[in-house]
């Protein structure tokens, strides 16, 4: 072991490693945090002459109706989008986990995480095409069905579920591999002494593996719903947050309060509120998590 | 014990002629589930076909419906047109290039220092400093951006890749992640080196940076990509074509060109996710593995 005068050195050298990210962590996130807090107070103007005004930002918001649509646009697409991911992506490692081939798994399980690594950006960009009224492919299958054309970009009922479509054909397989790694330790005992029961398969599902894999679920939940409230490169792509504010999110409101309208100090008190949202969904996950961590 | 063994055998023989019995009656119900899970499979990768099909004909079949799918004709001119557009588009990609690789070679550096500190060594404060540093996960890097921005004026960084790589350096995720790793390693090999002398650098770079591997690459996929694939930031502090990264780039080069071209935004779309694919072929498993740890701590 080390002497009195080692474990000095060893504290120094501790202090030496975190040095770096630790500056970094305080210069652009814990300061940046503040800072933005007391932003949120002010009517900050880029060029001098920024002014206090307590709450004023918060009576604004109140009485803010583009506020309440884009806030509304986001719980829209939160709901839906995390529903369909987590459904999607259940159903698809639930399937996966059947006896198969290995090498099959692994060749259908690497088209449905492909999308997880390509940018929103270029999601985006393909997609305007294939959603495309008049020459898009996807009207043209619903028109031999006799259904449509629908005006998936341009029309205000469907913009949010395109966008919504398209988010889960990209983000799902993420919930898919996380589920599959779940379900892959789940010990088969319990599906064989089940089986021996004479259990039905959809019973097995209920009574097996939703419950053991519940933790899982609330995991993916929570990243997937934090992730979506943040919503951002999707929508900005593809539709720009129209027709109209239609498809506007918080975050492009922000973005677009901040450096379109370079009105930082509205922005930032915009800001405070969607992390307020965050904070509390963290620390539900928290919370729920330590109750289940009991319970087994 | 020879009854429980019997016992046992006797569970596995049923079990046995149960999960035939069910091979045989979940015919049908597989069949269907396996199925699902091909259609499924053709619907996701039918955008990706599409984009690539169509690069590789003239703009003007770009619209004929009913789609063709697959490539039918081989015309490379959209991609020359691509390099030859108002797009500099080799300059963006060395752009990205230069941003994730100096992001995540920094995160590597850092994070494994501060992951091993957190893990291994005593200092007064680890605990507190380690919690606090873990509560910024939750804070999204669009809540911190205004004043980010703000530093980046008075520095005089705006347009400047350095607005970008700075604050990618920092990763509470990334630091995490590697304490997690090396809490793993077996203290009887830190305490052996530790006797034979070796200082706390010692020990990191010759004992633990040794048998990082594994939890390194995981780091370096999952940093890589997602700075590969970001727009936030560049698009608030990169204003100019010379500094741009390709996502804005294919952004931008989509916008023109829209109406006219589709051919050639896909012949874009298409060189800008091959790399991705062809990477993603060879190394598979570890990326694979990488996402599933980044999602289960």
């Amino acid at each position: 072991m080390w002497k009195l005068s080692d474990r000095r050195r060893e504290a120094l050298w501790g202090f030496l490693f975190i040095f770096p990210s630790y500056v970094g962590f305080m210069v652009f996130v814990l300061g940046p945090l503040i800072a933005v807090a007391a932003i949120s107070l002010t009517k900050f103007d880029l060029f001098g002459g920024t002014t206090f005004i307590g709450m004023e930002n918060l009576g604004r918001m109140l009485g803010d109706d583009r506020l309440k649509t884009v806030y509304g646009n986001t719980f829209f697409f939160t709901v839906f989008a995390v529903f369909f991911n987590l459904a999607v992506g259940l159903a698809l490692a639930v399937l996966l986990n059947k006896q198969m081939p290995h090498a099959l798994r692994n060749f259908l399980r690497s088209i449905y995480f492909f999308p997880v690594l390509v940018a929103h950006t270029y999601v985006a960009v393909i997609w305007q095409f294939l959603y495309a009224r008049d020459t898009g492919v996807i009207n043209y299958y619903l028109h031999l069905f006799g259904i449509g054309p629908i005006s998936w970009l341009t029309d205000q009922r469907w913009v949010l579920p395109s966008v919504i479509i398209m988010d889960v054909w990209k983000n799902t397989g993420f919930a898919m591999l996380i589920f599959l790694a779940g379900l892959q330790s789940i010990p088969g005992v319990y599906y064989e002494a089940a089986q021996i029961d004479g259990a039905s398969p959809w019973r097995r599902f209920a009574r097996i593996t939703l419950p053991l894999l519940r933790p899982t679920i609330f995991f993916v939940l929570v990243i997937f719903m934090i992730g979506a409230i943040q919503v951002f490169d999707t929508i900005i792509v593809l539709t720009g947050g129209g027709p109209g504010d239609a498809s506007r999110s918080v975050v492009i409101y922000i973005y677009e309060q901040a450096f379109q309208n370079f009105d930082l100090g509205y922005a930032s008190a915009i800001a405070m509120t969607l992390f307020g949202l965050i904070l509390v969904l963290t620390l539900l996950q928290f919370w729920f998590s330590r109750r289940w961590v009991h319970y087994e | 014990m020879t009854l429980q063994l019997m016992a046992v055998e006797g569970a596995e023989s049923v079990n046995r002629r149960s999960r035939t019995a069910n091979r045989i009656h979940g015919g049908p119900a597989a069949a269907l589930g396996f199925g699902f899970l091909l259609i499924g499979a053709v619907l996701v990768a039918l955008p990706l076909v599409w984009m690539f099909s169509t690069s590789l004909r003239p703009s003007a079949e770009s619209y004929r419906l009913p789609p063709q799918w697959l490539p039918t004709q081989l015309h490379f001119e959209n991609y020359s047109a691509v390099f030859q557009s108002s797009v500099p588009i080799v300059a963006l990609f060395l752009n990205s290039l230069k941003i994730t690789v100096a992001v995540t070679l920094g995160q590597l550096v850092f994070c494994s220092m501060a992951g091993f500190a957190f893990a291994r060594l005593r200092f007064p404060g680890r605990r507190v400093l380690f919690i606090l540093l873990l509560a910024s996960l939750m804070i999204p890097n669009q809540m911190t951006v205004i004043p980010i921005f703000l530093i980046m004026k008075a520095l005089g960084l705006i347009d400047n890749h350095l607005s970008i790589i700075l604050p990618g350096l920092v990763s509470a995720f990334g630091v995490f992640m590697m304490r997690q790793f090396y809490l793993t390693l077996p203290q009887e090999l830190i305490d052996a080196a530790k006797m034979d002398g070796a200082g706390a650098w010692t020990v990191y770079r010759r004992i633990a940076l040794p048998l990082s591997g594994p939890a390194l690459s995981a780091l370096a996929i999952i940093s890589f990509n997602a700075t590969w694939n970001s727009y936030f930031y560049p698009l608030i502090f990169l204003t100019s074509w010379e500094k741009m990264t390709l996502p804005q780039g294919i952004a931008l080069l989509s916008g023109y060109m829209q109406s006219g071209n589709p051919a050639v935004v896909m012949a874009a779309v298409t060189l800008a996710i091959l790399p991705i694919l062809f990477v993603f072929v060879i190394a598979q498993r570890w990326i694979v593995e990488a996402f599933v740890h980044s999602g289960i701590k």
